[in-house]
Formats: structure tokens, C-alpha cells, sequence
């Protein structure tokens, strides 16, 4: 039988079948495909405006490496005029950053770019080896993640930049979807979806271009353009809900290659039913209740890519936590309602009624202590930052 | 909990609840006697049935309302068949008037296997005599009018038997996992209309709180996402009519397998589930989105059984919205409510530039049927 055909130009020999659809594909014709989506996907959204600067968060790892690549390309044909720069943020792991940190520095000649590289320690006086010394193994990257969300918007702070892009791809999106319906938790799951994060009223905004391209199709692309980038699992171990969502969309996917993106969509369609998310809580809108708490954002991806991986303590701790509540729930009727205001038993009818409680909404203000936007009184990272400093206190005492 | 049981006296374990019987279960990390954990199901369960009575209120002539059951004779069904019985049978006890009709339909894809040459149903009849059944090969779908045909594969000339025309638009669907959708689709849209025919209040399904959480995550890996609370929340039909219930939405696959093994006398359950977990995957062409959604909860269930219960409450408090974006209507397949502000928001179109081998999927073929995302997918792959 003679060789298959690109489904495209019909001339040059097929050599990739599409992760997303299957479609066969020659090596042209897919780079040119991977590249007009994500022009696609920035055109539609109006991601960005002529002459605007704009910080690329780089790990070193494919996706942040493809999306600075393939923004160079689109940023020359399509002269978007756009002044890129790489924004690294190291956190401070021995043997993760060092080696990375090497390769978005070559990436930086490779792309002629300006780099910038801020570090956990400046930002926080911590770096994680540190925090893991310190709080141990379980659940530092919750630390990890609130440092990192901040120092991105930080460091693009310090270089005067308002708009800072991430490598987030499909997969990530379409994992945090089913971990938020995982968790229950709905004004994440409103939030977590728009492609833009932050609006007029936060200094930095947020977006993710490569939000509807496959993780196998930014491998491949990354493969064939021969890009120069660095694989690792961060050492620490990753959330065990992502994990457990991530096993499951890899499974999906394989059933129907498409089931990503469906759930991607599914996600952006359920943001809306969430009790009182606006209508249109698009982003892209600019409308003034767009979701914009970067801080929780809690898109994951850069760490903790632990296919498969059984899920571990923190689905069990939810799990004992809700079973704690209901116990209160049931003792509620009769005595104790001392400890019905300390759990807040969420006592909701499953029959949904119109006068059911609606879920929490949060009001952005500002950090008390950095001045960072947040819904609470105190952002995450300061929060964290006191326990972390009164550990350290008694260590030194 | 603050206070544990104390088990004085000759009882090794005492049930938490009644504080009179040896516990001989665990039910919810709590030792419990079996007449209690058999009392915990059937207050769940009646729990929503009060909750569906005040929903429905019989047109005035009549004082009974009128519901239907959806029976696939697997174990959450037949425990939920069970326990209205139980219920009806109680009010009659007590003289009073019954609470409701109950009309109990099984659908058989006659599409797979010719219709048996026996009622799967005739072992149940005797059992329940107060109940009326109904038996509907699932090919009379293929004569609804609330399905637009015209958005499925052909089913072929409409002389030809309809177990056949049925197997031949089946067999045009993309993948095994289209088939498993469109199937669970005609079966419900078949289910509402013997409802309707029976001019029932309520349509009832027997899904636990595990189905429903399976239900959630598939329907949203499908990119239904739009319509998962018409499907997963009790409530009437988008344009009013029959209410539909899912009276053991608190109650776990666990807990509803292990009830049926211990009323008495044991449920007679026709159609055992597929083995949950474990078990080689075949090959994942032929598995479904809805079987890799129950391999994991099987898995899930097991180990946390309170995220299972969470993910069906939360969704529970999910919105259901008509269609934005002015033009509303409903998907000619599945039937919920179309979403024209998703469409018009959405930016990851597959295979854009026409490279993809789909082209221009939005618009194509189907005579014109308007379709949702998730069917759109289903039937076009």
C-alpha cells in the first residue's frame, strides 16, 4: 500500500496523526496548523493590542518553551507587534530550576529575548528546599504554587509589564475542570476556565494562549521544531486530586481523542451555572465581574505531572473532613450547636430549590500586609509566609 | 464523633444507632444492626419521595399521582422498585389512601439481541402485583417525535423492521463510545415519553449517589457541561411537564448492592452491573466514556466515599439555565436546552483552517438540525 497522504497539502507524506482529532498530517502542515490555532485563539480572544509588552512566564519546560517559540513566530508574521520578554521564577530547588534556569537562558539567545529571573528568596526570604525542610514533603506545593502565582505577577511588576502569558495548554485546563468537580468547589471551577485572568482593576493581567492545544501536540511541535527544553518532574510531590484527574483525562482520551477539548468546553459552559457567577463572566469582555483572583487561580501544570499516580493524603483528608461534617450535621438537631458554628455544616438540600444558598461569592480587595490583590483580609502567600516565620522562629530559638 | 458507643452488658459491639442490637454492619464508619442500615436507606429514599410528592400535585379529579419508574432491573432500580413498594404498601397498612400509581418500564435494546422469547419482567409481576409494567423494545424510539433523525445516522428504509433500522444507525455512529451515548439517550428520551403517554408526574430513575457523580464527570467529559443540571438535578422537563427524581441520590452503589442483599427476602436483581473495577480493559476502542467514568468511581467510591457524595451534592446546587443567546430551543438529541452563548464563546474549534478532516463541523450535514456541543461530538466524531 502506498504511503498515506497529509490530509492538507495531499503531496508530501503523512508522518503524525493528530493527537486531537487523528487527522494525518505531514511535519509542514502540522507546525503550520498548530501555529494558525493558536493565532486563532488569540485573534478571537483579542489577547493582545499593538506595541504591548508582554512578560512570557518560562520554566524551561515544553510548554512555556513552545509558547515563547511560537509567539516569536506569529509575533513576525502576523506583526502583532508585541515586546516579548522571559519572566523565570526560581524557586529554589536544587537540581529542578538549576538545570531549567540553563535552558530558558539559551532560549533567551536562541529567541533573542530579554530574560528576567526572580527568586523565591528575594521575593519571600524562603526558598522552597527551605519550606520543605521545614513543613516536610506533604502538601508544599500549595506553597509552591501561591509563590509562584505571585512572583510571576511580581517579578512582570518589576520589569513594568501589565500582561503576563502562561504555557497553561488544554490539558491543564481540562484537569482542573474535573478537579474542581472533584473537590466540589464551584467558584474555582467559575474561575479556573476564562482565558483571561485579571482585569482594568489588577496591575497584571493573565492569559494562556495555548489553552485549547493538546500537551501531545506542544510535545510534537516542540519535537519536530527541534526546540531545546528541559524535562523533569519536580522532585516534590505533586496534589493528589490533579493527579487523580490527570489519570482520568489520559484515559478519556484515549476513548475519544477529542474528550480534552469537550471537557474544556464543558468547563467553560458550567463556569455560567455556577449560583451567582454572571451570565458572561467572560474575560475577554473586560466585564467588571469578570474572575479575576489570580492568586487562586489554581490552574496547575509546571509541577507535579504525576500521570496515573493513585490518588493520595489529600483526597483522603477531604474525605474524612466531609464525613466529619455530616457527622456534625446529624448531631446538629439535638445538641452541640457550639461546634455547628465552628464546621459551618453545609446543610444543603440536594433537591435544589430557588431560595437555595448560594455558594460564596468573593469580593477582591487588597493584601493587608503586600498590598497583593486578594479576596481575603491577608493574601495566601502572607498567610503561609507567617506560619512558615513562626516555625522558623522557634527552630532558631 | 464525641460519643462513642459504649458496649457494656454482653454485646461485643453495640449498633450506634438503636443502642439495643449487636452491630454487625459498618455503614458510614459507624457500626450499625442490620434493621437500622436497612431504616437509614429507606429514610433517604423517602426523604426524596416527600420532596417529589410536593412537586407534583395531581390534576384536581384525582387524588393518586401517577409516576413512572425507570427499571433496568441492575440493583439501584430494583432496591428503589423494592422500596416503593414498601412505601405503598405501608400507607395501606395504615388505610390510608396510595400515595401513588406506579407504572414500572424496562427498555430492551433490541438492537443487540431480538427481543427474548420470554418477558424479562415475569419473574417481578407476582412480587408487586399492585404495580403495572411495561415492557418497550427500545427500536419504537425510532418513532419519537422529540429526536431529530435527521441529525443521526440513517437508519435505512422505514419498511425494513425497526430492531434492524435501529442496528443500521447504530452502526453509522463514529465509535463505540458515540454508540454507548446515542443508546442512553434514546433510552431516555423512550423513558419520558411513557411517562408522558402515561400521563405520569414524575419520571423516577434509581441512581445513587455514585451514578450521579459518574453522570456529572461524563457528561462534562462528553461537553455537556451546559446540560449536566438537567440531567443530574431533580426537577421538571426545560419546558415544564414531567418532573424527573432520582429519590436514592443519597445513597452509594455500595450501599444500595449490600440493601439488596440483605431485605428479605433477598432482591431478586435481573440484570447484574458489569464488575465496577478491576477487570482487563479490553482495548479502549471499545470502552465508553460512561464505563471509564464507573471503572473510577468504582476506584473512588471504595477509598473516599464522602467525595463521591460531595461531587453529586455540589453539582446538585449547579444552575439550570435556558439557552443564552436569544434563539433558545432544544438539542434534537439529547434534548436539553441549547446553549447559544457557549457557542458563540467558544475558541477551541477542532481542526480550524479546515485541516482537521471535520472541516466546518458546526455547520455541516444533518439537514439542519440543531445540535449541542456534546451531541455535535457524539454523532459526528
Amino acid at each position: 500500500m502506498a504511503p498515506a497522504l497529509c490530509a492538507v497539502c495531499k503531496t508530501a507524506r503523512a508522518l503524525i496523526k493528530r493527537p486531537k482529532n487523528h487527522a494525518k498530517l505531514c511535519k509542514t502542515c502540522f507546525i503550520t496548523i498548530f501555529e494558525d490555532e493558536v493565532h486563532h485563539t488569540i485573534i478571537s480572544s483579542k489577547l493582545f493590542f499593538p506595541g504591548e509588552k508582554v512578560a512570557i512566564g518560562a520554566s524551561g519546560g515544553k510548554d512555556s518553551t513552545v509558547l515563547a517559540s511560537v509567539l516569536k513566530t506569529l509575533n513576525e508574521r502576523h506583526g502583532y507587534g508585541l515586546d516579548l520578554v522571559l519572566l523565570s521564577i526560581d524557586e529554589g530547588i536544587k537540581g529542578y530550576r538549576d538545570d531549567s534556569l540553563e535552558t530558558v537562558k539559551k532560549n533567551a539567545i536562541d529567541y533573542d529575548m530579554p530574560l528576567k529571573v526572580v527568586g523565591y528568596d528575594e521575593l519571600y526570604g524562603w526558598t522552597m528546599d527551605q519550606v520543605v525542610e521545614t513543613i516536610g514533603k506533604k502538601g508544599n506545593c500549595t506553597y509552591c504554587g501561591v509563590f509562584r502565582r505571585q512572583a510571576l505577577d511580581r517579578g512582570a511588576k518589576m520589569l513594568g509589564i501589565k500582561h503576563v502569558v502562561t504555557g497553561h495548554n488544554a490539558d491543564d485546563v481540562a484537569e482542573t475542570v474535573l478537579m474542581n468537580l472533584l473537590r466540589g468547589d464551584l467558584p474555582r471551577l467559575s474561575r479556573s476556565t476564562s482565558i483571561i485572568t485579571g482585569d482594568s482593576r489588577s496591575e497584571v493581567k493573565r492569559s494562556k494562549p495555548l489553552k485549547y492545544s493538546y500537551e501531545k501536540e506542544i510535545v510534537l511541535y516542540a519535537h519536530h521544531k527541534k526546540l531545546l527544553y528541559f524535562t523533569t518532574e519536580c522532585i516534590y510531590s505533586p496534589e493528589a486530586f490533579r493527579g487523580s484527574a490527570r489519570g482520568l483525562i489520559k484515559q478519556l482520551e484515549r476513548v475519544r481523542p477529542s474528550s480534552i477539548l469537550d471537557i474544556v468546553r464543558s468547563g467553560e459552559d458550567m463556569a455560567r451555572l455556577v449560583p451567582g457567577a454572571s451570565s458572561s463572566g467572560c474575560g475577554c469582555k473586560g466585564k467588571e465581574d469578570a474572575p479575576l483572583t489570580a492568586e487562586e487561580e489554581e490552574v496547575g501544570g509546571g509541577c507535579g505531572s504525576s500521570a496515573g499516580r493513585p490518588p493520595g493524603g489529600e483526597m483522603a483528608a477531604m474525605d474524612r473532613q466531609l464525613r466529619e461534617n455530616e457527622e456534625a450535621e446529624g448531631l446538629e438537631i439535638d445538641v452541640a450547636k457550639t461546634m455547628a458554628s465552628k464546621q459551618e455544616p453545609k446543610r444543603e438540600l440536594p433537591i435544589r430549590n430557588s431560595n437555595s444558598k448560594p455558594t460564596t461569592q468573593q469580593v477582591l480587595g487588597n493584601c493587608r500586609l503586600c498590598g497583593y490583590m486578594s479576596s481575603q483580609d491577608i493574601c495566601q502567600a502572607c498567610t503561609l509566609l507567617e506560619g512558615l516565620n513562626k516555625n522558623r522562629a522557634q527552630i532558631q530559638i | 464523633m464525641e460519643a462513642p458507643a459504649t458496649s457494656p452488658g454482653s454485646l461485643t459491639r453495640l449498633c450506634v444507632k438503636c443502642r439495643s442490637q449487636e452491630a454487625t454492619l459498618e455503614s458510614r464508619t459507624q457500626p450499625v444492626c442490620k434493621d437500622c442500615f436497612l431504616k437509614f436507606i429507606s429514610s433517604k429514599c423517602i426523604k426524596h419521595l416527600g420532596a417529589l410528592g410536593r412537586l407534583t400535585r395531581p390534576p384536581p379529579p384525582s387524588l393518586t399521582r401517577h409516576y413512572t419508574l425507570a427499571l433496568s432491573l441492575g440493583p439501584s432500580s430494583t432496591a428503589l422498585l423494592h422500596l416503593l413498594h414498601t412505601n405503598l404498601t405501608y400507607s395501606l397498612t395504615k388505610n390510608r389512601a396510595p400515595p401513588f400509581h406506579l407504572q414500572v418500564v424496562h427498555i430492551t435494546n433490541d438492537s443487540t439481541t431480538p427481543l427474548p422469547p420470554a418477558d424479562p419482567l415475569t419473574p417481578l409481576r407476582p412480587l408487586y402485583p399492585s404495580f403495572t409494567f411495561l415492557l418497550l423494545p427500545l427500536s419504537t424510539s425510532l418513532s419519537l417525535p422529540t429526536i431529530d433523525f435527521s441529525a443521526l445516522p440513517p437508519s435505512g428504509p422505514t419498511s425494513s423492521p425497526p430492531a434492524l433500522r435501529l442496528r443500521t444507525l447504530l452502526a453509522g455512529l463514529p465509535s463505540a463510545a458515540s454508540r454507548a451515548d446515542v443508546l442512553r439517550l434514546l433510552t431516555r428520551h423512550l423513558l419520558l415519553h411513557a411517562a408522558r403517554e402515561a400521563r405520569s408526574q414524575a419520571l423516577l430513575f434509581g441512581h445513587s449517589t455514585t451514578a450521579l457523580a459518574e453522570l456529572t464527570l461524563s457528561e462534562a467529559a462528553k461537553g455537556r457541561g451546559f446540560g449536566v443540571p438537567w440531567v443530574v438535578s431533580d426537577g421538571a422537563e426545560p419546558e415544564g411537564g414531567v418532573v424527573v427524581s432520582h429519590p436514592l441520590r443519597e445513597v452509594l452503589r455500595g450501599e444500595v448492592v449490600r440493601y439488596g442483599g440483605l431485605v428479605e427476602p433477598k432482591l431478586l436483581v435481573l440484570e447484574e452491573e458489569v464488575e465496577a473495577k478491576g477487570g482487563a480493559v479490553v482495548s479502549h476502542r471499545d470502552l465508553s466514556i460512561d464505563e471509564v467514568m464507573r471503572r473510577y468511581f468504582g476506584e473512588v467510591e471504595e477509598r473516599y466515599p464522602a467525595v463521591v457524595a460531595n461531587v453529586a451534592r455540589t453539582t446538585g446546587k449547579l444552575v439550570r439555565m435556558l439557552g443564552g443567546g436569544g434563539e433558545g430551543g432544544r438539542c434534537g438529541v439529547c434534548g436539553t436546552p441549547l446553549d447559544g452563548e457557549g457557542d458563540e464563546r467558544w475558541r477551541g474549534e477542532l481542526g480550524v483552517e479546515g485541516g482537521g478532516g471535520t472541516g466546518e463541523e458546526a455547520e455541516g450535514g444533518g439537514g439542519g438540525a440543531r445540535l449541542c456541543y456534546g451531541c455535535e461530538r457524539s454523532t459526528r466524531g
